[in-house]
């Protein structure tokens, strides 16, 4: 009498089985994406640590890559992304905010976001012979620093445009109505509530972005990568070596190499990409500590 | 007030029809808004009343797909065939149904119009800000904490401040959007005193769900309904068994709507 009314009917005790079983099933999902990850992280780990010592990162090459460190290929890899942010960032964030607060809906807009959508999907080797074609051999700028990075931003303008645009967008309409009910033109409104109010998001995106172009190999093999330098790179016209590249060469174009070189040189590259991912979080959680409204 | 004629037409609105795609929202509305006076704009949803205040400040502008034909001329001048937009926004105070605190700190908030129309003078900016502060019955509870942000606020609080950056270009026109939505009745209250204080310096289009409201402040009040104008007429008339519509009547007594 007192649980009567209470009582779970038949109908919803199967509808509570089948509410385990989909809980189930997709825990499991879940559960395959990490192991993976942690497969990886475990491999680089426990293959590479013996071999990751500070005179391996600090240290060129040496007999035949056999011996010595990868340092040209850390600092390589940095000026890349540096001088590839340098590029993208820029272009990229001005396009997304004319795009996203300026340009109206249609056909020729609509064409635009149709060629970044296509472009992000342009496999990277395509990208590489582009950056070969127009900027080593057409512009002229040879193999070298530059002529990767501008390669890399190519690459990395389309994500970086829509995640530029998807951080503008965070900031609710109300507020640009409400400005521009108020006399403000445009571009006041973005300078003064929109960019302070998504400058983080904005910046955390390029950061993501550019750091997993960071890995890429193919963009860079042809344009400005080498093989083994003797010297740092001076300027951006200069060559440089860089990890993904120096890793492809360890691991299948030079005999002899300690097994651990590899696996060490993986494991400082995904070092370098988890920094950046690192920070990139961290700023988004400040942002988030500290949102306005 | 200062030699103007009660009837001066601040605001003359003539066979203006709107449509955002497909959908017609004004359709024909022929209408005058006098100088000096509070109109009371009532009716149902999607009746197109604030579609008429977009007309005013040309915020139409900026609503993808909408379609304006006909004028609405504000002291004769037509408003689309002002260059500046911004000046003409400017001339016109808006206050949207649902408060939006700009993510500024409440004094920031206030002096962001004036500011952005090139004010730098600090004390001008002071003044302003606790002028229209006062003037929105909001001064008291914010004045020792003017650095806070204003997003920050309650609902009713950042309703008035947005109430008190509507008046901070000394707006003629004054366009409220049903603004007592998120406010309580004492704080409705406060402003609507507010508002009979405001009409003596500007003209004041009161769009309100609250047939009461128009009924304690206006001085004329319009019916809409599904986008045509039914009746205007003074308040004597419209809340009276006088209407020259009998939908007016049934409206204002509550019968339908």
């Amino acid at each position: 009498m007192s649980s009567g009314r209470f009582r779970a009917s038949a109908h919803t005790l199967a509808a509570e089985r089948r509410q385990r079983v989909a809980k189930g099933v997709l825990a499991v999902a879940t559960a395959l994406l990490v192991l993976p990850l942690l497969g990886i992280l475990g491999l680089l780990v426990v293959n590479g640590w013996p071999a990751l010592t500070w005179e391996f990162l600090f240290t060129d090459p040496a007999a035949g890559m056999t011996a010595g460190g990868i340092y040209p290929a850390i600092v390589g890899t940095l000026w890349l992304i540096g001088v590839s942010l340098m590029i993208s960032a820029p272009i990229g964030v001005m396009a997304a905010i004319y795009l996203s607060e300026y340009a109206g809906d249609n056909w020729l807009t609509r064409g635009i976001h149709l060629a970044i959508v296509n472009l992000a999907g342009v496999p990277s080797i395509v990208h590489a012979l582009f950056g070969v074609g127009a900027f080593v051999l057409f512009l002229d700028l040879g193999t070298s620093v530059l002529s990767a990075s501008l390669t890399l931003a190519v690459m990395t303008l389309p994500v970086i445009i829509a995640s530029t645009r998807e951080a503008l967008a965070s900031v609710p309409l109300a507020f640009r109505h409400a400005c521009w009910a108020l006399g403000a033109s445009r571009w006041q409104t973005i300078r003064h509530i929109v960019l302070p109010n998504s400058i983080s998001g904005i910046l955390t995106g390029v950061i993501l972005q550019v750091s997993r172009a960071a890995g890429e190999t193919a963009p860079i093999m042809f344009t400005g990568a080498a093989f083994y330098l003797p010297f740092l790179p001076a300027s951006v016209r200069d060559q440089c070596m860089a990890l993904s590249m120096h890793l492809f060469t360890l691991s299948t174009q030079v005999p002899n190499v300690p097994p651990a070189f590899p696996y060490a040189t993986a494991l400082v590259l995904l070092a370098i990409v988890v920094a950046f991912n690192l920070f990139s979080i961290i700023l988004r959680s400040y942002l988030r500590a500290h949102r306005k409204w | 007030m200062s030699g103007v004629p009660p009837s001066a037409k601040k605001i003359e609105i003539e066979s203006l029809s709107v449509s955002y795609g497909q959908r017609r929202a004004l359709e024909d509305v022929t209408l005058d808004v006098r100088e000096h006076e509070i109109l009371g704009i009532i009716g149902p949803a999607n009746a197109g009343k604030t579609t008429l205040l977009n007309c005013v400040n040309r915020m139409t502008d900026v609503i993808p797909g909408c379609r304006v034909t006909g004028t609405v001329r504000i002291d004769g001048i037509d408003v689309r065939k002002i260059g500046d937009v911004n000046a003409l926004r400017r001339r016109i105070g808006m206050v949207f149904p649902l408060p939006v605190g700009l993510p500024l700190t409440i004094y920031d908030n206030v002096a962001f119009a004036p500011r952005m129309a090139g004010v730098r003078d600090r004390a001008t900016l002071d003044e302003t800000v606790e002028r229209c502060l006062r003037q929105s019955a909001l001064f008291d509870e914010v004045k020792d904490r003017m650095n806070d942000l204003g997003t920050r606020l309650s609902g009713g609080q950042q309703q008035r401040l947005t109430i008190a950056r509507a008046l901070s270009m000394s707006p003629e026109i004054l366009c409220l959007d049903e603004f007592s939505i998120a406010v309580d009745p004492v704080t409705t209250m406060r402003i609507e005193e507010v508002l009979k204080e405001l009409r003596r310096n500007m003209t004041i289009i009161l769009v309100t769900n609250l047939v009461q409201q128009a009924k304690r402040l206006a001085d004329r009040t319009a019916l809409f309904l599904g986008g045509r104008l039914i009746e205007v007429d003074e308040n004597a008339v419209i809340f009276s068994r006088r209407t020259a519509d009998a939908r007016t009547f049934s409206y204002v007594q509550g019968l339908f709507g």
